[in-house]
């Protein structure tokens, strides 16, 4: 078995910006995705920037990978990694094809979709939000005639975006209907403190729509209570948060969904049923760091609820406490593929450093966390208010556990 | 309200976890083994948060640093043809 | 192909896209070189790519980018393949997954079925009494 420098797991933009700090310093790299296509999550996104310029994900994505096919980097898509060995002195990636042997591993397999259970959900045509996100951007199929969002979110509402400009019909994005697992979800009070944190930094509509909230609680409880029975219009689409989904119908596919009016503490008023024919359901119940391969390496976790959920305990260089073990990317906590890109440009400048005896490479280290920051400031999409505080809190377990 | 499932992989309902945590009442883990919540196919990837959660609102376990529900190798499920190495060298 | 996205205002048109020819459960469908199996199913508006082991609930696609498993069929003979991470290929043959056999369950009634295709027999005959 070839001994390679590193195995990158996971070419979404963590992953591929890692592999061209590597090949740039002549590393040998093996980037292993189960995805057809590199670029990962990055690949379905599209949105409008403040400045009026389109964030084209498909378009990131071939910048990414024209950059590590001209350093030579060796992609293997299709590849699913089952477990992450660790042996003495090097690991042992097992995929479904073969094992690859590498002296230091990344790990940047991004996140996962949180889901909201409602009745009804199992049916063909309701989907994750970013399933409809894929299949309409990066396959270019409508996932059907009309559909509903369930959930609202920074993810969802800018995804319903996308799907309204690939002119997929959407009836409106509504709340799932309370249960003990979508309760912060299907929580209109909670629902709206989150979309007025995010409404000052996130892309024009955005703005309009926090607008309408004001900063004061008061206003916010007065909105609640007298929000407008159509909803608040977002693109000239309903964005209901006094209304949920309680039901999904169909026998073989979804046929329609059962909506019902909802307190402002998210409480199902009786008797307001009322029928919506739809062809699709999308469920948006947010993102969790996915680290199941840093688990079975050994990481220690930690929950941080400002990351979205378990993370790996790494620092700002991107090393976990097990040597040769790094992480780069929404692993790390759910961030903007930006972010990402520049973590995961941290976390190859940290393998060189590991590997190679090159003086230079401290240095650039330290600048690429430097921009991680930047990029953080000046992200146009943050999935949580109190990012900074999180990414504080893992650093310090990090030094704490290697004291 | 229609019965709703947590798990779609081995379709376990929220009344299955609610019953079998009355009748047991056990922690978050033995439930877990007992209704086979999460265990299915896809590892628990789509439903382990929303198992978690229903886990420690019956059981009132306090959820930790650690993965409450532990993750183990292999993280795909995987064909015996390729585990036993007839793709390997 | 009425489900297709041809034309985008900003990730623009699909144009001269090679076709591909495969069959799923028997029937031939056409789709893009490009497509997955369970994009490929969904232009030509099929939804249920698998039915539940046990209970024969209907599934399709959920996450769409192989965290679910819930597309899973066989491609080719081989069993588990997931539709939205296998792009299609010429003649490829798909099966979607139906009710497996619960030999264990307490609750089946007369002798077990002591071979697959005796199982698979049987099977054939409840449907047909069903139709």
């Amino acid at each position: 078995m070839k001994m390679h420098d590193v195995v990158i797991i996971g070419a979404g933009p963590a992953g591929l910006s890692a592999a061209i700090q590597c090949r740039t310093y002549d590393l040998s790299v093996v980037v292993i995705d189960e995805f057809p296509k590199a670029g990962g999550r990055l690949l379905g996104q599209l949105h409008e920037e403040p400045n009026g310029e389109w964030w084209n994900g498909i378009k990131e994505s071939n910048l990414l990978i024209e950059e590590a096919e001209n350093l030579k980097t060796d992609i293997r898509l299709g590849v699913s990694v089952h477990h992450v060995e660790r042996l003495e002195n090097h690991y042992v990636v097992h995929t479904n094809t073969e094992h690859v042997a590498a002296k230091t591993v990344l790990i940047a397999t991004g996140a996962a979709e949180s889901a909201a259970p409602i009745p009804g959900w199992t049916l063909p045509g309701v989907m994750s939000i970013g399933a409809a996100q894929v299949m309409t951007n990066v396959h270019r199929v409508s996932v059907g005639e009309k559909g509903i969002v369930v959930g609202v979110n920074v993810l969802s509402a800018a995804i319903a975006r996308e799907l309204q400009l690939a002119g997929v019909d959407l009836h409106s994005m509504a709340l799932p209907a309370t249960n003990v697992v979508s309760e912060d979800q299907s929580n209109p009070r909670a629902v709206m403190e989150r979309l007025v944190r995010i409404a000052h930094l996130a892309p024009s509509k955005f703005i309009q729509f926090g607008s309408k909230f004001a900063t004061f609680e008061f206003v916010r409880n007065i909105a609640l209570n007298f929000y407008p029975k159509d909803g608040i219009k977002m693109w000239d689409m309903p964005i209901h948060l006094r209304k949920a989904i309680k039901e999904i119908n169909g026998t073989d596919r979804v046929e329609s969904v059962t909506m019902v009016d909802v307190t402002p503490d998210g409480d199902i008023i009786r008797n307001t049923e009322r029928t919506i024919e739809v062809d699709f359901v999308c469920i948006a119940g947010g993102l969790y760091p996915l680290g199941e391969l840093a688990a079975v390496v050994g990481c220690p976790f930690e929950y941080n609820e400002a990351l979205g959920g378990h993370v790996p305990i790494h620092n700002e260089a991107m090393e976990t406490p097990i040597d040769g073990v790094y992480v780069a990317g929404n692993i790390t906590g759910i961030e903007s593929a930006k972010v990402a890109r520049e973590q995961g440009k941290v976390a190859g400048l940290s393998i060189v450093k590991a590997l190679t005896d090159n003086a230079e490479v401290a240095e650039k280290v330290d600048a690429a966390i430097t921009n991680v920051q930047q990029t953080r400031d000046e992200a146009t999409i943050q999935f949580h208010p109190e990012i900074n505080e999180g990414r504080a809190t893992i650093s310090a377990s990090f030094e704490q556990l290697i004291k | 309200m229609k019965d709703v499932i947590i798990c779609r992989c081995e379709e376990v309902s929220l009344t299955d976890l609610e019953d079998a945590a009355k009748k047991y009442n056990c922690s978050a883990r033995e439930l877990k083994l007992r209704t086979r919540a999460g265990m299915g196919f896809c590892g628990g990837r789509t439903c382990r948060p929303a198992v978690d959660k229903v886990l420690t609102s019956i059981t009132g376990e306090d959820p930790t640093n650690n993965i409450p529900l532990k993750v183990a190798p292999p993280v795909r499920p995987l064909s015996l043809s390729d585990l036993g190495g007839v793709n390997h060298d | 192909m009425t489900k297709r996205i041809i034309d985008h205002p900003v990730l623009g048109t699909i144009e001269n896209e090679r076709t591909v020819t495969f069959t799923f459960d028997g029937k031939t469908y056409e789709g893009y070189e490009r497509d997955t199996i369970a994009s490929a199913l969904l232009a030509n508006d099929v939804r249920t790519i698998r039915r539940h082991e046990a209970t024969g609930n209907p599934r399709s696609i959920y996450c769409n980018i192989g965290h679910c498993f819930e597309c899973r069929c066989t491609v080719n003979d081989v069993s588990n393949i997931r539709a939205c991470l296998t792009l299609i290929e010429e003649n490829m043959v798909v099966k979607s997954g139906d009710v497996q056999p619960d030999p264990l369950n307490p609750n089946n009634e007369g002798p077990l079925p002591r071979t697959y295709e005796e199982y698979a027999e049987r099977k054939a005959g409840d449907t047909d009494e069903n139709a």
